[in-house]
């Protein structure tokens, strides 16, 4: 779709340009009489076709129309087609070339741009897959120290340290199956340059679904839920924004020290859904507050192995993903304590009108 | 005793994975039995006609949802699919395809065998009493009276809408299967899935939460897979 509406657009401005060059041309006749300059200003129209539109078929379409007007209206013979006199044909020639040249320079242009982009993007993926691999090390060590451990000094342990073993096996499986599902989330929008695929989802199963995944990962942590009474319908990525919402919690229960109330409030405002994540904990260094959707991406070699656990994937890839959504994604400080995450999404208006 | 015994066919390429889940299965009361393509699986079922079939996708010979179209061109064994594929898209085509439920991977030993319980129990359900008329439904305070159309928490009639009522007795009827939306469509309304009808459907299953009284994340009865469908649940997880 988008790329007919590229041919239309590029056709436009060229039949548009062709056809003021045409106008001036006749005004020039016109007034001055004179017929030198009616070649410069064809030449003109062609170069800033060329340089508008995309590839080189305008441009050269536009030189083709334009050495055959000229050669049939302004010059003499007037009103018949003659590229026998050679002035003729070579501001033919000089036409086409003036245009050969503007596309090859501005596609150019344009290619170096998207390379400049796509190096931008591959500059963010290296920085990731550093820091994954990374921090992938420490919850392998643990797993596979732990099972070599079992393996040979299994009779020398007691149950309480075996045990104390596995949990700490348990742990650190649960934190890589972490890591792996905000990859993944990461690879879903990555794939191809295609936008995510948004799906009408209601919001009461959305968040049905992310406080049972919660709860299942943190039995004790109680989470206070306020959505809206009626039926509220948001177009997203359901996989991905449950993604969010388990971050942003999973952050709090994480980092938030002193936290006893966790909440979760959803409510509409206008045509968006707003969701808020709000804690009573510690709240968040004002230093950290800036780059806390970015710091994964960003961190160059800096970082350390004690930072590695509290910098952890999950608010960047929160943030990607609500920039997938065209969304915006905040994190601020309450006054009397605690921190608050905030993100907006579109909702598709109240559907009870329309059964 | 190992007569009693369920046989619960696994099919499975990974070794790591196969000895896990078959030591989680015999550790839990089930005869377990191995096959590691799709072949072999093939040969295993024909031969043993297990009682429950746990299937990974990605297998050497094959792909699984070949097996899985084998086994149901003439049998509704239950079959839980194993995966590492995740979307979905996979889930629904697998469902749509006559499995009974879906568990992705990395799974807890705990989340597998909740699944084959509720597959085991909900398949009891439609072969003996489920789906007789006049028979009667159960689960934990929810009870359902298939001749008077009626439906019960701890005693007390729930008033549904008729399409509502349906809904609730396919699901029931279907209890421990994960439904699609399109599967659930089809049988109640007719014809296909349009974004119009999955509407019509989760408002339904909006009133009918409401009318139950569901608190969120507490997975009464009936359970929600974003994007793929509803599941009555026979086992609390």
């Amino acid at each position: 779709m988008k790329k007919t509406s590229g041919y239309i657009k590029d056709t436009l401005i060229t039949i548009i340009l062709l056809c003021m060059a045409f106008g001036i041309s006749l005004l020039f006749q016109y007034i001055f009489e004179v017929q030198e300059h009616i070649t410069t200003i064809f030449v003109f129209a062609v170069f800033l076709i060329s340089l508008l539109t995309n590839g080189y078929v305008y441009g050269i379409l536009a030189s083709f129309c334009g050495t055959i007007v000229v050669n049939y209206a302004f010059t003499f013979p007037f009103f018949a087609v003659n590229f026998l006199i050679p002035i003729n044909l070579i501001s033919g020639i000089i036409m086409i070339i003036v245009s050969v040249l503007t596309s090859a320079l501005t596609t150019k242009l344009k290619r170096h741009e998207a390379m400049k982009a796509e190096s931008e993007k591959e500059c963010m993926r290296a920085n990731l897959l550093r820091a994954v691999s990374h921090d992938l090390r420490t919850p392998l060590t643990t797993i596979y120290g732990s099972s070599t451990t079992l393996l040979d000094k299994c009779s020398d342990m007691t149950e309480a340290q075996k045990n104390k073993i596995v949990e700490g096996i348990k742990e650190d499986s649960e934190w890589l199956m972490r890591m792996v599902e905000n990859l993944l989330s990461i690879t879903r929008i990555d794939s191809g340059e295609v936008k995510i695929i948004k799906t009408p989802t209601v919001l009461e199963e959305l968040i049905d679904s992310v406080v049972l995944k919660f709860k299942k990962r943190y039995p004790g942590q109680k989470v206070e839920i306020e959505i809206p009474d009626e039926m509220v319908i948001v177009p997203m990525d359901a996989i991905l924004i449950e993604q969010v919402i388990v971050n942003i919690l999973e952050n709090a229960v994480q980092h938030a020290e002193g936290m006893t109330r966790l909440t979760l409030r959803v409510f509409t405002l206008g045509s968006q859904a707003i969701f808020e994540i709000k804690d009573n904990g510690c709240g968040i260094d004002p230093k950290r507050l800036e780059t806390i959707f970015s710091g994964y991406y960003a961190s160059k070699d800096d970082f350390t192995d004690s930072q590695k656990r509290n910098a952890g994937i999950g608010l960047s890839v929160c943030a990607t993903i609500i920039k997938a959504h065209c969304g915006d994604i905040k994190a601020e400080n309450i006054k009397t304590g605690g921190a608050v995450f905030r993100f907006a999404l579109d909702t598709e208006g109240n559907i009870n009108d329309q059964e | 005793m190992i007569k009693n015994k369920y046989k619960i066919l696994l099919v499975e390429d990974e070794s790591n994975i196969r000895n896990l889940v078959a030591t989680m299965l015999e550790t839990s009361g089930y005869q377990a039995l191995i096959a590691e393509s799709c072949s072999a699986a093939k040969t295993v079922y024909n031969s043993y006609l297990p009682d429950l079939i746990i299937l990974d996708l990605g297998l050497p010979d094959m792909d699984g949802m070949h097996f899985l179209e084998y086994v149901r061109r003439d049998s509704p064994t239950p079959i839980i699919v194993l995966s590492a594929r995740s979307t979905e898209k996979d889930k629904v085509t697998a469902l749509d395809m006559g499995a009974n439920d879906y568990v992705t991977k990395p799974f807890s030993s705990a989340e597998l065998l909740a699944r084959v319980r509720s597959v085991l129990r909900s398949n009891r359900y439609s072969s003996v009493e489920g789906r007789l008329p006049g028979g009667r439904f159960t689960l934990r305070d929810l009870e359902i009276d298939y001749d008077a159309r009626q439906v019960f928490i701890s005693g007390a009639e729930i008033k549904l809408t008729q399409t509502e009522y349906n809904i609730i007795a396919l699901l029931s009827e279907n209890c421990g299967k994960m439904m699609t939306y399109s599967a659930i469509i089809k049988a109640i309304w007719g014809g296909c899935a349009q974004d119009g009808s999955i509407k019509k459907l989760q408002v339904n299953m909006a009133n009918i939460r409401k009318k139950f009284g569901a608190k969120l994340g507490e997975s009464n009865y009936i359970i929600n897979e974003l994007g793929v469908g509803y599941r009555m649940n026979a086992e609390r997880e």
